[in-house]
């Protein structure tokens, strides 16, 4: 199999083409809605709601079958959404809080599942996602729940950027920064949900923050850094979904398409940060680090240490 | 001794010698790191069960190398901590189940390494289990001067001409073996909270250090206890029933240290204002 027919002609089967369109739809709007994660240090929190939609993938999977994934997870994402943020803003949420409240959630899961008939392989399937089966019917619903992240994060861009590196001024301005946070990870959640159904709940995580953490390495200019996190994520999913088809098809190595993905997104963060250390090495000199723009100053002061 | 007799005793072990290091862990604020520790596990445990070698030791191996890594590029300029986290946890599943598939025919299963199987223990599990846990006492009675000054007072620490890195060194050893011991009982996600939540729900009711560490194993135990027995009883799988168990003490304890906190025999303050004056 040649190289050009695992990038092209693998996704002239249906299956590849669905596959395809909602991973290019997901990790673009996972890419965006990623840069504010990262400017708002929130990967802790987003990793709790990954485990956190768990649950509700169960108990919707025990429920009404495949068709209940969907309903499932977004209402106990959107309730997770909720409950952290207000932990956030009560001051509650240490470390190990939050490591405390995600494998609980975590453990209902599993137990919904332990009780279902097939619990090692639905196990697997809710973790390491089903990307290549996903149903006709199901792109549509994937795409609008991608759709109103999106617009919930656009509406809200400039005050969710204003907060990002100013956030009493955000407040002083009379932004609300409780509904800016509920917002955000609202949209945190539905990218979570749409991602957990086809990539998997362990392995969303990386669409979410990979993307982000690569565009901060590439530009500094602020407006850049969502298309690049965008094109990013792009890329990264068509390649994935390319090697899995061909090491699967062509080598007849059964690769799962979802980690294969997350793979090629690791694999690139890596790529970008050595050739981002090689080119400080080589081309600047110090004075390039102290005149570096304000974005830079600010954001070290507001990202910090993370939390 | 039959499977659950065994299972139980597992469970005791483990439970005790998780809640002993993770009050270690709680107490210096490294849960987001022990966090990754347990991530990093699976991918080990997965490449030492192709190579043939122990997986316990493949675990191990694994978590340290991660964690290495985690530090690198959380040092990197505009990246960070919990970026690094991030990445190398999922980098570190993604990689555990591609190496999984890639290998067909591996001894080990995804949802046991991930979730535990507490009821396939084997002797050499309790006996590794139990060594962790003296080992880790021991440290901690030879060392514990030092850890404790260097926990709560880490800049005055290095003012008195110690080194950090040994005693971090010794704390992140300590976790990264407790961890790999507990693997079989609750698996590479729910580790954590066999380590957190005893220690977290110890911190909240007991005010000492000392007292603290005494009394996370307890309820670490317990947990593991009563994870296994609502496991039997319930027919659920024993590795979440164990986690929830440990959340249910660290709720308790949040419970017992806000009613503690109310004002249960408050006496209103006479404050005489100028309305009460005029009134009166």
């Amino acid at each position: 199999m040649s190289v050009v027919d695992a990038l092209f002609g693998a996704f002239t089967v249906p299956f590849m083409a669905r596959a395809l369109l909602v991973m290019l739809v997901l990790a673009m709007v996972a890419g965006i809605v990623g840069v504010l994660v990262n400017l708002r240090g929130l990967e802790f929190i987003s990793d709790g709601l990954t485990h956190a939609v768990f649950p509700g993938l169960a108990i919707g999977l025990a429920v009404g079958g495949t068709a209940g994934l969907l309903p499932g997870a977004a209402v106990a994402a959107l309730a997770a959404a909720v409950v952290l943020t207000w932990l956030d803003r009560a001051g509650i949420a240490s470390d190990a809080a939050i490591a405390i409240v995600l494998t609980a959630t975590f453990s209902v899961g599993v137990i919904v599942v332990s009780r279902g008939d097939d619990y090692a392989g639905e196990l697997e399937a809710l973790l390491f996602g089903r990307v290549l089966t996903i149903p006709p019917a199901e792109v549509l619903p994937l795409v609008g729940v991608c759709a109103v992240a999106l617009v919930a994060v656009a509406l809200t861009m400039k005050q969710q950027l204003f907060r990002a590196f100013d956030a009493r001024g955000s407040r002083a301005a009379g932004d609300s920064p409780w509904s800016l946070d509920l917002v955000l990870n609202g949209a945190v959640a539905l990218v979570v949900v749409a991602a957990a159904s086809t990539i998997g709940t362990l392995l969303v995580l990386a669409l979410l923050i990979v993307p982000g953490a690569v565009a901060r390495l590439t530009t500094q200019r602020l407006w850049l850094l969502f298309p690049a996190a965008a094109l990013f994520a792009a890329v990264a999913a068509w390649l994935g979904l390319a090697v899995g088809f061909a090491g699967s098809v062509g080598a007849g190595i059964d690769l799962p398409a979802g980690s294969t993905i997350v793979a090629v997104f690791v694999a690139g963060y890596v790529l970008v940060l050595t050739g981002r250390q090689v080119a400080d090495r080589l081309g600047r000199p110090p004075a390039a680090a102290a005149g570096a723009p304000p974005v830079t100053a600010s954001l070290a002061a507001t990202v910090g240490e993370g939390r | 001794m039959g499977y659950f007799e065994r299972a139980l005793l597992a469970s005791i072990v483990i439970g005790a010698g998780a809640g002993f290091v993770g009050a270690l862990v709680v107490l210096r604020r490294r849960t987001f790191f022990a966090q990754a520790l347990t991530h990093g596990t699976y991918p080990g445990a997965v490449a030492a069960a192709a190579l043939g070698v122990s997986v316990p030791l493949g675990a191990a191996a694994a978590s340290v190398v991660l964690v290495a890594v985690m530090s690198t590029i959380a040092r990197v300029r505009r990246q960070g901590a919990q970026v690094a986290a991030g990445i190398v946890l999922t980098g570190g599943f993604a990689a555990g189940a591609l190496l999984q598939a890639v290998i067909p025919g591996l001894p080990v299963r995804a949802e046991s390494l991930l979730v535990g199987s507490i009821l396939t223990v084997t002797d050499a599990d309790i006996v590794l289990a139990a060594v962790v846990a003296v080992v880790a006492v021991v440290a901690v009675a030879v060392f514990g001067k030092e850890i404790a000054f260097s926990t709560f007072d880490p800049s005055g620490f290095r003012a008195a001409g110690y080194r950090e890195w040994p005693v971090e060194l010794l704390v992140l050893g300590l976790t990264a073996a407790m961890v790999v011991s507990a693997l079989p009982a609750v698996g590479a996600i729910l580790a954590i909270a066999l380590i957190a939540a005893p220690a977290a729900a110890a911190r909240l009711v007991v005010p000492t250090y000392r007292g603290i560490l005494l009394a996370a194993p307890v309820i670490g135990a317990a947990s593991g206890i009563i994870g296994v027995m609502a496991s039997r009883a319930l027919a659920v799988a024993a590795g979440p029933s164990i986690a929830l168990a440990a959340t249910g003490f660290f709720v308790l304890a949040l419970g017992i240290s806000k009613l503690r906190a109310l004002p249960w025999n408050r006496v209103a303050i006479p404050v005489e204002t100028a309305e009460d004056a005029r009134i009166a």
